[in-house]
């Protein structure tokens, strides 16, 4: 199995297809199909992705760094917070058929999906893969259940 | 005017001890916008998109989003309640809000549904100073003065 870093970022990845999908599909007015894409999204972001680095990842990083204060771990939470709140908002663009609005807050998501993403895989990601006693495995383990659970 | 490492932080003003000031106005109406710490982490500001004016907003929803070169976010507003006015200028140049956050550059006037509980999550005084100093620490901020 891949190391946690090679793992995240490809989650990543795979969580930038699913917004895109999703985001085509209110681009061609199918708002029930663009519901049901960013309803994937959102679980495969909120409930796994993040789950996995608030309750593991991150705990790790601040236990190494000494601190549950740190700036990097501090400045990534706040981003996930934020981006809940986003995710709700694009939900109801969809629901009100608004696609100027959820255009809007697509454009807001994924800058700072790149920016949040890029610091997670340059700052984080590679100090736990070379920091922990497993590589991250155990935790990409929950990654990999959860992209594997994610519906279609 | 308290300031810490270079932030400045009015000591009149309420905060949600993250982003967001708030100022109650006369007519019942609280104005919102970003602190000096918030608009130094954003970097310099180059969009800003504020809701309509009639537009009605539920608690912790976001009634702006602002980007920089470096970052995007929202602001977000800690009570629910109908944006009666937006700051129209800062649409044509968010750099503002980099220059005057709390002057010039005010985001929106919002009626709060509850007026009477608008502001039971927002702290004002010492203890939002002590909170925002915490704040500025922990995301390791050194405000700049921008002056144009």
């Amino acid at each position: 199995m891949a190391d946690i870093d090679q793992i995240m970022q490809h989650d990543h990845e795979r969580l930038d297809q699913l917004l895109g999908q999703s985001a085509h599909a209110v681009s061609t007015g199918a708002w029930q199909e663009a519901a049901h894409l960013l309803e994937v999204f959102r679980h495969g972001i909120v409930d796994g992705h993040m789950m996995v680095e608030e309750s593991t990842l991150f705990p790790a990083f601040e236990h190494k760094e000494g601190g549950d204060d740190h700036p990097l771990t501090a400045l990534l939470r706040k981003g996930h917070r934020d981006l809940r709140i986003f995710f709700e908002e694009m939900a109801e663009a969809i629901q009100d058929q608004d696609a100027e609005t959820f255009d809007d807050l697509l454009s807001t998501v994924q800058t700072i999906l790149k920016q949040h993403d890029a610091k997670e895989e340059t700052e984080l990601y590679p100090y736990l893969a070379a920091a922990l006693p497993d590589r991250g495995k155990a935790a990409g383990k929950r990654i990999l259940a959860d992209e594997t659970e994610t519906p279609s | 005017m308290s300031e810490y490492r270079g932030c400045e932080l009015p000591e009149d003003l309420f905060y949600d001890l993250d982003y967001v000031w708030l100022r109650p106005e006369d007519d019942g109406t609280l104005t919102i916008g970003i602190t000096d710490p918030a608009q130094t982490m954003s970097g310099r500001l180059q969009k800003a998109r504020i809701k309509k004016i009639g537009t009605h907003l539920d608690a912790g929803r976001h009634v702006a989003t602002l980007e920089s070169g470096k970052w995007a976010g929202g602001v977000p507003v800690p009570f629910a309640g109908e944006v009666i006015a937006r700051n129209e200028a800062l649409l044509e140049d968010p750099h503002l809000i980099n220059v005057a956050p709390y002057s010039d550059a005010w985001i929106a006037r919002i009626k709060p549904d509850d007026p009477q509980h608008a502001l039971d999550n927002v702290k004002i005084g010492p203890e939002a100073i002590e909170a925002l100093e915490a704040w500025i620490k922990r995301y390791d901020v050194q405000c700049m003065r921008c002056s144009e």
